[in-house]
C-alpha cells in the first residue's frame, strides 16, 4: 500500500487458503486467481445482466455483491489491514473492477466514491479509517461526497457551508448540492469553510458527518432518467466531533486535491472497465437484432469502432495513472487528460448505443405482446436510455470538461491566463 | 514494491535527450534526411535499438515527424521485419509498397494501388505482399517493372518525396521471395505502423508547439489571443489527442513482446494517432488564423504531413471501419491493455 501513513505490511492470516500476503505481492497470480473465482462462483451468477427498477434497488443489491468479494478476499486487497484489507496497492483494486466487468459483472455502485473517499481518508485520518472503512469494504455501509453547493460547483472554493469551531464540536450549517448516492449514504464527507467568508480554498476543512445527525436533511434528486443519483442535503447546525476532521482544520483544500488524483486515476479506470462491458452487450444486442432479421444501420461499423479505439485510449492512459499512483508519484495537473478521455469515452459510447438503437431506445414498447419486433429489446434498451443520461454527466461532475480544459492550458500547455473580468 | 508486471525500459532519460538533441540537430540540418544513416552509425543506433527498441524506434520516428523529414529509414524497419523470410538481396536494394486503404496485401491479378517512399534509382527490387488463398506471398517485383506504373505522389503534401503506385504489374506471383509471409507481413505492418504512429505525433507535437507560440504572440483586442477560452481549450484539446495517441503507443509496443500478438495493438495505436493528426490540425490551423492558411507560415506543411503518413499503412478511417466490422461480426473486444 502506498499510503504515507505508514500502513503495516500485509500479515499472513492463519485462517484460510493461506495465500493472502503472495496475493498481495503477486499482482498476476491475484488476478488469476481472481479470474476463476469470478467465473466459477455460483453466488455471483445472480448478478450478471441484472436490471434495477431504481438506484435504491441497485445499491441495496450492490451492496450485497460487496459483501461476496468481501468475504471471499477479493475486494479486500489493495487497502491496507488497518482498514480491514489484505495488503497490495491501487493495481490490485484496479484489476478486481477489469477482471469483474470481463466477467460479466458490475463493479458494485459504492466502489465509485470508495475509490475518492477512502484513499484520502486513509492517507488524513487513519483513525477515522480503521473505524469505518472496514464496514464500506463489506457493503454494510457507503458514503456520499459533500463538495458542490447551490453557488459553488464549478468554483469550488467559493463554498459556503460553514462549521463553526466550539471546543471539541463544530456546529455545521449550510447546504450541499449534487451529492452523489446521497438518498442511501450514511455518512457525507463534507467540504466546509472554517475560515472567514473570504478566505477561498485556504479556509477549508474535510469532514465527516454522519447522515443520521439531528439537524441532517437529505432531499433525494431525480435525474432526467427518474434515478435518485443524487441528492442536495441541508445542514442546520448538525453538531460534529472535531475527531471527524480529515486532515488538519484549514486543509481541506490540500485533502481535497489529494482526493481528486484517485478520482482522476481509480475512478477513470473503472469507468472505463464498465465501458467496455457496455460496449461487448451492445456489440451482443446488435448481433441479436441482425440475427432477427432487423440489420444494424448504416455506418454502424465505424461508430462502434470509433467508440471502441475511445475505451482503449482511455485504458491506455489510465493505466500509466494507476501505475504512478501505486509507486506513490504524486498525480498533478496533467491528469486532467485522463478525465477529457474518460468523458469521450463515455459520450461517444452512450451515443452510440442510442444511434445504434434507434427506435429501440427512443421507444419504450412496455407491455407490448410477445412477437413484436421491439418488444424483445425494452429491457436492454431501457438500461441504455437509464445510463445514457447518466453518461451526460461525464463531462460535469468532478471538475467540468470546461474546467478540464482550463487546467491544461494553464499548468501543462503554460499559456498565458485567462484574462479576470 | 515488487516489479510484478512493470517492465523497464533500457533507454535512459539521459541517453534519450542525448540521442534526441543529436537526432533534432541532424535533422533540421538535412530535412531530406541524407546522411541519417550515417548519423544514426555514430550514434552506435543498432546497439540502442538491442537496448530498448520501442524507446528508440519512437524516439528517432517522432523527430523525424517533427523535422517533417523525408527520408527512407521507416523502408529500413519493414525490411528488416520481412528479411528473415525472403532470400538475401542479390542485385541491389530493395523498398516495400505500401499497399493503400487498409494496407491490406494486394490480389494478384489487381492492379498496383499503393506508395513508395521515394523513388526506384538504385533500387533492385520491390517487396510486394500478394494474398494468396488466404495466405500472404512476398512478391520481389523487379524495380523497372514497378517504375512504369509510377508517378511522383504529390498532391496533398507535395514536399513528401513518395511515389504513387497505380497500375497493372503482370503476375505479380512470378517473383516469389516467400510464399507463406503472412506472419513477417502482420509484423512488419504492425512494427510500421508503430513507427508511423510515432512520426505523427512528432508532426502534431510540432503543429502544436507552432499554435501554442503564435497565439501566446498573436495581440488581438488588447491582449493575447490564447488568454481567450475558446482558444486555450482547442489547445487543450489538442494536448490531450497528442497524449492519448502516445499512450496508446506505448500500449502497443507492449503488447508487441508477445510473439504472436500485437497486430491490433498496432493498428489502434495507428488509428489514434490518424485520428490526432485530425484533431490537431483542425484546432492548430483555426487558432493560427489566415496566417496559418499561408504559403509562408509553416503550419501547412505540417497539415499536409500528418495527412500523408495517416494514409500510409492505413489511414485512421479506414481502419475504424475495419475495426467496427470485425466487431460487428463477433470479433472479441481486446481490453489491450492490462494493469
Amino acid at each position: 500500500m502506498t499510503a504515507p501513513t505508514g500502513a503495516p505490511a500485509p500479515v499472513a492470516r492463519p485462517a484460510g487458503p493461506g495465500t493472502e500476503a503472495s496475493l498481495a505481492e503477486d499482482l498476476d497470480a491475484y488476478r488469476l486467481a481472481l479470474r476463476d473465482h469470478l467465473r466459477t462462483e455460483p453466488a455471483l451468477e445472480s448478478f450478471r445482466g441484472r436490471r434495477y427498477p431504481s438506484t435504491e434497488a441497485r445499491m441495496a443489491d450492490h451492496a450485497r455483491l460487496e459483501r461476496l468479494l468481501h468475504d471471499a478476499g477479493w475486494s479486500r486487497y489493495g487497502w491496507p489491514a488497518t482498514v480491514g484489507g489484505l495488503g497490495g496497492d491501487e493495481r490490485h483494486r484496479a484489476v478486481l473492477y477489469d477482471e469483474l466487468a470481463a466477467a460479466g459483472l458490475p463493479v458494485p455502485g459504492q466502489h465509485m466514491l470508495l475509490e475518492t473517499l477512502g484513499p484520502p481518508i486513509v492517507r488524513f485520518a487513519p483513525e477515522l479509517a480503521a473505524a469505518y472503512l472496514p464496514a464500506y469494504l463489506r457493503g454494510e455501509e457507503w458514503w456520499g461526497q459533500g463538495f458542490s453547493e447551490p453557488e459553488a460547483g464549478s468554483d469550488l472554493a467559493s463554498l459556503r457551508c460553514r462549521a463553526r469551531r466550539d471546543g471539541d464540536t463544530y456546529a455545521v450549517t449550510g447546504q450541499k448540492l449534487w451529492t452523489s448516492h446521497g438518498a442511501t449514504a450514511t455518512r457525507l464527507v463534507c467540504l466546509v469553510r472554517t475560515g472567514t467568508p473570504e478566505s477561498r480554498h485556504r479556509g477549508l476543512s474535510m469532514i465527516m458527518i454522519d447522515v443520521d445527525s439531528p439537524g441532517v436533511t437529505v432531499r433525494p434528486i431525480a435525474m432526467a432518467n427518474g434515478d435518485n443519483e443524487l441528492a442536495e442535503v441541508f445542514f442546520d447546525d448538525v453538531v460534529v466531533p472535531t475527531s471527524r476532521l480529515i486532515g488538519a482544520e484549514g486543509q481541506g483544500w490540500a485533502v481535497a486535491m489529494y482526493l481528486l488524483q484517485f478520482e482522476r486515476a481509480m475512478y477513470a479506470w473503472l469507468s472505463a472497465a464498465e465501458a467496455l462491458r457496455r460496449l461487448r452487450e451492445l456489440r451482443g444486442q446488435l448481433a441479436a437484432r441482425a440475427a432477427g432479421g432487423r440489420p444494424v444501420p448504416d455506418g454502424a461499423a465505424a461508430r462502434l469502432g470509433e467508440a471502441y479505439a475511445h475505451l482503449v485510449a482511455l485504458r491506455a492512459r489510465s493505466a500509466g495513472t494507476v501505475r504512478r499512483l501505486a509507486v506513490g508519484d504524486t498525480v498533478g495537473p496533467e491528469a486532467s487528460v485522463d478525465k477529457v478521455l474518460l468523458a469521450t469515452a463515455e459520450i461517444c459510447l452512450h451515443d452510440v448505443a442510442r444511434d445504434l438503437l434507434g427506435d429501440e431506445f427512443l421507444f419504450a414498447a412496455e407491455g407490448a405482446a410477445g412477437g413484436n419486433a421491439l418488444a424483445a429489446g425494452t429491457v436492454e434498451a431501457a438500461q441504455w436510455r437509464t445510463d445514457w443520461w447518466f453518461s451526460r454527466s461525464a463531462t460535469i461532475l468532478g471538475g467540468s470538461a470546461e474546467v478540464q480544459r482550463t487546467i491544461l492550458a494553464d499548468h501543462v500547455l503554460g499559456l498565458p491566463k485567462e484574462a479576470k473580468p | 514494491m515488487t516489479p510484478m508486471t512493470r517492465t523497464t525500459t533500457g533507454l535512459d532519460a539521459q541517453t534519450a535527450e542525448l540521442l534526441t538533441g543529436s537526432l533534432r540537430k541532424m535533422l533540421a540540418d538535412n530535412p531530406d534526411g541524407s546522411g541519417l544513416g550515417d548519423t544514426l552509425a555514430e550514434l552506435g543506433w543498432d546497439e540502442v535499438l538491442a537496448d530498448d527498441r520501442p524507446g528508440a524506434t519512437t524516439l528517432l520516428f517522432v523527430e523525424h515527424g517533427r523535422a517533417l523529414a523525408t527520408s527512407r529509414v521507416l523502408d529500413e524497419v519493414l525490411l528488416a521485419e520481412l528479411a528473415p523470410s525472403l532470400p538475401a538481396p542479390g542485385t541491389g536494394p530493395r523498398a516495400p509498397f505500401y499497399p493503400l486503404g487498409t494496407a491490406a496485401p494486394v490480389a494478384p491479378d489487381a492492379p498496383l494501388a499503393g506508395l513508395l517512399l521515394g523513388g526506384l534509382d538504385g533500387v533492385a527490387e520491390v517487396v510486394v505482399p500478394v494474398a494468396l488463398d488466404g495466405q500472404v506471398g512476398l512478391s520481389l517485383v523487379p524495380a523497372d517493372l514497378v517504375a512504369a506504373a509510377t508517378r511522383p505522389a504529390g498532391g496533398f503534401d507535395p514536399a513528401s518525396r513518395w511515389l504513387l503506385v497505380d497500375g497493372p504489374v503482370a503476375e505479380l506471383t512470378r517473383y516469389a521471395g516467400s510464399e507463406d509471409g503472412s506472419r513477417v507481413w502482420d509484423r512488419a505492418v504492425a512494427v510500421g505502423r508503430l513507427a508511423v504512429a510515432a512520426e505523427i505525433i512528432g508532426v502534431c507535437a510540432a503543429a502544436l508547439a507552432i499554435a501554442v507560440e503564435h497565439t501566446s504572440a498573436r495581440v488581438q483586442y488588447g491582449r493575447q489571443i490564447a488568454t481567450f477560452q475558446a482558444v486555450r481549450h482547442r489547445l487543450s484539446e489538442a494536448h490531450v489527442a497528442i497524449e492519448s495517441a502516445r499512450s496508446v503507443l506505448a500500449a502497443a509496443w507492449k503488447a508487441l513482446e508477445h510473439p504472436d500478438g500485437g497486430s491490433g495493438a498496432a493498428r489502434l495505436a495507428k488509428l489514434r494517432a490518424g485520428w490526432a493528426q485530425a484533431e490537431v490540425m483542425r484546432h492548430a490551423l483555426q487558432v493560427c488564423g489566415a496566417m496559418g492558411l499561408s504559403l509562408e507560415h509553416p503550419l501547412h506543411r505540417h497539415v499536409s504531413r500528418a495527412a500523408a503518413l495517416d494514409a500510409l499503412l492505413g489511414g485512421h478511417r479506414a481502419l475504424t471501419g475495419q475495426l467496427g466490422a470485425e466487431l460487428l461480426t463477433g470479433a472479441e473486444l481486446d481490453p489491450i491493455v492490462e494493469i
